[in-house]
C-alpha cells in the first residue's frame, strides 16, 4: 500500500512539532526560562501542512475531508498547533513556555494516534449519512473548541503544580480565558450543530447515544467550571480540577466512547 | 417562601446540580440502556441487578432519578434568570444580556424536550416503485422512483426516493427527491430516507393447487425440518433446511422444481426504499431554543471582549 500525500505531510508536520518541542525544552532548561524565539513558527508550519493535507483530501473526495477518524485527528492536531501559534502571536509573554510545550506534546500525541495501523487512512468519499454541511460544522467547531480546552487543561495542571502566586494568577486567568473562547465554539459545534445534523439525518435531534451523552457530560463540567468563577469560594483549586476533568472527558468522548461503549458514532 | 427563593437563586446549587446530573449520566452510559430485566440479572451480581432495575437505570433518561434533578435544575435556572433580569431592571446599570439569552434558551430547550418526550411519534415503512401508503394527519405518500447509487467500491453513495405527497386527495407536493440528510418537510410531518432493501418473493403451489407467496426470511415446516427461504441467487431460490437448531443443508431450486410439499411457480424480486415518518411537537421549540443559546453565546463573547478593551 502506498502512502497518500496527506500522510506524507503529516509525517513532516510530526517532525516539525517534535523539533518545536525540543526547542521549547532547551529554552525551559535555561536558567532565565525565556520563551524561545522560533518554536511557534515551527508550529505554524506544521499546522499549515496538516490543514493542507485536509484540503488535498477534500479536493479528492469532493467533500470537506473530516469524515473519518484519521482526518479528524489530523484536523484536531493542525488546529491545536494553530491555536498555540495564535496564542503566542497575540498573547505574547502571557502564554507561558510550559503551556506551549504541553500543547505541543498533545498535538504530537494526536498525530501519533492518527499514525496507528488500526486507523484506516484511505481517501474515501463519505457514506450518505455523512454528506451534510451540518456535519462539517459539527466536527470542525467541536475540534476548534476542544483545542482551546487543551490550552486550559495544560494551564490548569500547571496551576495545581505551581507554588508561585504570581504565576498561579496568570495560569488561573489563562485557564479561564481559554475555556471562555472554547466553550461557545464547542457548544455550537458539538451540541447545537450536532443536534441539527442528527435532526436532518435521522429525524431526531437527540437519542441519548453514549457519545452524545458524553459530549453533554463534558459540556456540563465546563458549564459548572464557568459558574464556579461566579462564587468566590469555589474559584482556584476547584476551577482547575474541573478544567482538568473537563478535558479528560473531552478525550474520553472522542476516543473512549468509540472503543469502550457502542453507539451511533461508529465513524469518529 | 423567601427562603425557598433564596435557595433556588443560588449559583452554588446550580454547580451542585450540574455535577449531580453529570455523575448520574456517567453511570447511565456504563450500563446498557433499554434492555429487558433478565439481561441485567444475567450480566450483573443479583444485588446490583436489583438496584439497577429498581432505580430505573435500565432507561435512565426517562427515570425519576434523572428527571427530579432536572426538574430542580429547571426551577433553579428559572429563578436565577428571573432574578438576574429583575435585578438589572431595578438597578438599570450592567447590560449583559448574553447569559440571560442562554438561560432562557435552555429553559425553552427543556420544555421542548418534554414536548418531544410525550408527543414524538415515528414509524418506518417500505415502499416499492408505484406503492402508496396512508400516513397520519391525512397524508398519503406515493413512491414515484427510487435510486440506489453506489461508489465504485460498492459502498452506498446516495439513496434517493422521489415521492408525491397528497392530503385529502389534493396533491401538496408533486415530486420531491428525499435523500439522507434531505427530508421531505410537510406541515406537521417529516419524511426521512433511512435505508433500502430488496424484497424477494417465491410463489409456491401445494399438491391441491393452492397458491402461497413466501417472502425472504420466512419459512415453513416440512416433515421433521424447517425450510427457510433466504433469497434468490442466479434465478434460483435459496432455502435452508434446519433440523432443530442445526443447519442441515442448503437447497437451490429453480421455478417448476419442487421444494418440500410445494412446487415453485415463480420467483420475483424488487427494490424497496425504507422511509421514516416523524411527528415531533418539540421540534420547533427546540430549534428556537438552540438559536437562542447560540445568539446568547455570541453576545456574551462579544460583550466580554468589549469589557476587556474598555
Amino acid at each position: 500500500m502506498g502512502y497518500t500525500l496527506s500522510q506524507l505531510l503529516a509525517v513532516i508536520a510530526f517532525a516539525l512539532l517534535a523539533l518545536a518541542a525540543v526547542a521549547q525544552v532547551v529554552y525551559l532548561l535555561r536558567r532565565e526560562r525565556r520563551l524561545d524565539p522560533f518554536s511557534h513558527y515551527l508550529l505554524a508550519a506544521a499546522s499549515a501542512l496538516l490543514l493542507a493535507g485536509i484540503v488535498e483530501r477534500s479536493v479528492r473526495i469532493r467533500f470537506v475531508a473530516v469524515t473519518n477518524t484519521f482526518e479528524s485527528l489530523v484536523f484536531f492536531a493542525g488546529v491545536t498547533a494553530l491555536v498555540l501559534f495564535l496564542y503566542r502571536l497575540l498573547a505574547g509573554e502571557r502564554l507561558l513556555p510550559l503551556v506551549a510545550f504541553g500543547g505541543t506534546v498533545i498535538s504530537l500525541a494526536l498525530l501519533a494516534i492518527a499514525s496507528s495501523p488500526a486507523i484506516p487512512k484511505e481517501v474515501l468519499p463519505p457514506i450518505p449519512a455523512l454528506q451534510s454541511y451540518w456535519l462539517v460544522l459539527h466536527v470542525t467547531l467541536s475540534f476548534i473548541g476542544e483545542s482551546f480546552f487543551i490550552v486550559s487543561f495544560v494551564a490548569a495542571v500547571l496551576y495545581l503544580a505551581s507554588r508561585d502566586e504570581e504565576q498561579k494568577k496568570t495560569l488561573d486567568r489563562l485557564t479561564y480565558t481559554a475555556i471562555g473562547i472554547g466553550y461557545p465554539i464547542f457548544t455550537a459545534g458539538a451540541l447545537i450543530f450536532g443536534a441539527v445534523w442528527a435532526q436532518a439525518a435521522w429525524g431526531s435531534y437527540w437519542s441519548w447515544d453514549p457519545k452524545e451523552t458524553w459530549a453533554l457530560i463534558t459540556w456540563l463540567v465546563y458549564t459548572a467550571f464557568l459558574h464556579t468563577r461566579l462564587v468566590k469560594k469555589l474559584r482556584g483549586r476547584l476551577s482547575a480540577i474541573l478544567s482538568i476533568v473537563g478535558f479528560a472527558f473531552t478525550v474520553f468522548t472522542f476516543f473512549g466512547v468509540n472503543y469502550l461503549l457502542s453507539g451511533l458514532h461508529s465513524y469518529g | 417562601m423567601q427562603a425557598l427563593y433564596r435557595f433556588f437563586k443560588s449559583v452554588r446549587l446550580a454547580v451542585v446540580l450540574l455535577l449531580v446530573i453529570t455523575a448520574l449520566s456517567i453511570l447511565a452510559t456504563l450500563i446498557p440502556q433499554g434492555q429487558e430485566a433478565t439481561f441485567y440479572f444475567q450480566n450483573y451480581p443479583p444485588a446490583l441487578a436489583r438496584l439497577v432495575t429498581a432505580l430505573g437505570f435500565t432507561s435512565f433518561f426517562q427515570s425519576w432519578l434523572f428527571l427530579i434533578p432536572c426538574a430542580l435544575f429547571f426551577v433553579n435556572l428559572a429563578v436565577c434568570t428571573v432574578d438576574r433580569i429583575a435585578g438589572r431592571l431595578r438597578r438599570g446599570t450592567r447590560r449583559r444580556y448574553g447569559p440571560d439569552l442562554i438561560h432562557v434558551g435552555l429553559l425553552v430547550l427543556i420544555v421542548g424536550a418534554l414536548f418531544t418526550t410525550w408527543g414524538r411519534r415515528e414509524g418506518t415503512f417500505y415502499l416499492g416503485k408505484g406503492d402508496s401508503i396512508d400516513l397520519p394527519l391525512g397524508y398519503r405518500l406515493r413512491l414515484l422512483d427510487f435510486v440506489d447509487q453506489r461508489y465504485e467500491d460498492g459502498r452506498p453513495r446516495d439513496w434517493v426516493s422521489t415521492v408525491e405527497a397528497s392530503r385529502q386527495d389534493r396533491v401538496v407536493v408533486a415530486s420531491y427527491p428525499i435523500e439522507v440528510n434531505r427530508p421531505l418537510r410537510l406541515r406537521g410531518l417529516r419524511i426521512y430516507q433511512t435505508n433500502f432493501t430488496r424484497e424477494e418473493v417465491a410463489l409456491l403451489r401445494d399438491e391441491s393447487g393452492q397458491l402461497a407467496a413466501i417472502h425472504g426470511g420466512e419459512g415453513f415446516r416440512w416433515e421433521n425440518s424447517l425450510l427457510v427461504f433466504t433469497g434468490i441467487e442466479a434465478e434460483r431460490a435459496v432455502f435452508e433446511r434446519w433440523e432443530g437448531h442445526t443447519l442441515a443443508e442448503e437447497l437451490r431450486r429453480a421455478p417448476s422444481q419442487p421444494i418440500g410439499q410445494y412446487t415453485i411457480i415463480e420467483l420475483s424480486s424488487r427494490e424497496l426504499t425504507g422511509l421514516k415518518a416523524v411527528k415531533d411537537p418539540g421540534f420547533v421549540p427546540v430549534i428556537a431554543a438552540l438559536v437562542l443559546v447560540a445568539a446568547g453565546l455570541s453576545l456574551t463573547f462579544i460583550q466580554k471582549r468589549k469589557d476587556k478593551e474598555t
